[in-house]
């Protein structure tokens, strides 16, 4: 197998002298609550009532009231989160929500105590979640009514799949927007990758696979 | 709510389908103690290069792409078998021309197989895919735990996080990182496979710091998992890893990614 191009990555760290091991003589009891107190049924999928629950609870938060007033943003996942002691949330139902706003092109990541119904943890980012269902059927409607790609398209090929896609460097309009690629092609041989933007919803590259 | 709670080869564990992680195992003890809070394989990402050398990069045109291994993309069910000597759980991913086979392996004298095939002809040939494992261990509870990794010919404690590729250097066993309890001296060892280019990034845990739903951490920014590396200590703490494997595709695929994991002193 030849050596493979890495992303880049943080400076290498340094090996260091080794330290000497903080051992106990006995480990205390109290520090093990993980292991104690650790509920299997707090990693069980959602409900589509817990679903509800965190949705309805995140939306009302004061702190997300103008995006929730635009409409403009796409719920990305639901799934339960569990965390440790000593957190204060150890032991609760808790429910992670990740959203994007398109209106101001951010990224939500909140966690919702369903057991005490607030949001308990809130974030705003510029990090590009998953794409969600919904956009992937967008971005493969918007692909498929392009005459450009309609265009190029053989006898037979489909839409195959719907990658999140971004640029390698800023001189792509995918580097920094959000965007989707579709994947054509039929009998599991692919031949054209349609790059849509999901910000403005237009086709931004049409591109044959075997140049991509 | 469906039980899938496995008890067999000295081990037991749970796991669930997430959304875009693939099979998710949690709360998993060998011979009653506890070993991992939670592993899944957030993403596994595919760049297109036709020229694989790092520094003449520039030339590349088209960012990575990568579509989440979970609900939307399972084929089949989630299988779960035995074998001599273990319990295995299996699920098939499909997502267009990428087809992937995910692998959670347990044995009964203590190894854990996280493994990717990776099937399927992609787009063109010359393509590399990225697959990523997150490890959160918890040897013996989350705490009063060590990350090392075996250089210079010994084993040498990490004191902050950071990034640890392999070098080329290994234990007598081949294993090149581990998780070590202070409390009880049980052990994590970590052991790449040969091919996988492999790198581990190991990060305290932090809330907040959850397992990301995208490689995607801004534009310009690094990539998670890098994108949490910082400078804070891991000595005594609850430390979480990442394995990632660099595959570049070639004709004798189909290829097995991901690490061999061995606990040692239960």
């Amino acid at each position: 197998m030849a050596p493979a191009k890495k992303p880049s990555k943080p400076t290498k760290a340094k090996a260091k002298p080794v330290a000497k091991a903080k051992k106990p003589a006995t480990k205390p009891l109290a520090g093990n609550e993980d292991i104690f107190l650790a509920d299997p049924t707090l990693f069980d999928p959602l409900t589509p009532g817990e679903v509800a629950d965190a949705l309805r609870t995140l939306t009302e938060d004061r702190r997300l009231s103008s995006m929730a007033k635009v409409g403009r943003y796409r719920v990305i996942a639901t799934e339960p989160l569990v965390v440790k002691p000593p957190s204060l949330m150890a032991g609760h139902r808790l429910a992670r929500v990740v959203a994007y706003d398109n209106s101001s092109d951010r990224c939500i990541d909140a966690c919702i105590d369903l057991d005490a119904g607030v949001v308990s943890h809130l974030e705003f980012n510029r990090s590009q979640p998953m794409l969600s269902r919904d956009e992937e059927a967008l971005a493969i409607a918007i692909a498929t009514s392009d005459d450009r790609v309609r265009g190029q398209l053989a006898l037979g090929d489909g839409p195959q799949a719907t990658m999140h896609y971004w640029g390698r460097n800023d001189q792509d309009l995918a580097f920094a927007r959000r965007s989707a690629a579709v994947v054509f092609g039929r009998d599991g041989q692919s031949s054209l990758v349609v790059v849509v933007d999901l910000i403005d919803n237009t086709v931004t590259q049409v591109v044959p696979s075997e140049q991509w | 709510m469906a039980n899938n709670l496995i008890q067999e080869a000295n081990w037991k564990f749970h796991w669930r389908l997430t959304e875009s992680a693939g099979i998710m195992v949690y709360l998993a003890d060998y011979r009653g103690r506890r070993v991992l809070w939670e592993g899944s394989m957030p993403y596994v990402t595919i760049d297109h290069q036709r020229d694989l050398d790092v520094e003449t990069d520039a030339g590349e045109s088209h960012g990575q792409w990568w579509t989440p291994l979970g609900a939307r993309t399972i084929n089949g069910p989630v299988r779960v078998q035995s074998f001599r000597g273990g319990v295995e759980l299996s699920a098939s991913f499909v997502s267009g021309p990428y087809h992937y086979t995910q692998l959670w392996r347990f044995h009964d004298d203590g190894r854990i197989n996280p493994w990717l095939t990776i099937f399927g002809p992609g787009i063109h040939d010359q393509h590399t895919y990225h697959p990523h494992w997150r490890f959160d261990f918890d040897l013996d509870g989350a705490r009063d735990d060590a990350f090392e990794r075996f250089e210079d010919g010994r084993w040498q404690r990490v004191e902050q996080e950071g990034w640890f590729p392999y070098g080329g250097e290994a234990d007598e066993h081949g294993q090149v990182w581990r998780q070590v309890d202070f409390g009880s001296g049980a052990a994590i060892n970590i052991r790449p496979h040969q091919w996988d280019d492999a790198e581990v990034f190991a990060i305290r845990y932090h809330e907040g710091e959850w397992p990301p739903f995208s490689p995607r951490s801004g534009a310009g920014m690094q990539p998670f998992p890098a994108a949490y590396v910082g400078n804070e200590p891991l000595d005594g703490d609850d430390v979480t890893l990442w394995y990632v494997a660099h595959v570049h595709f070639d004709q004798s695929f189909p290829y097995t990614a991901g690490p061999w994991i061995k606990v040692h002193g239960f």
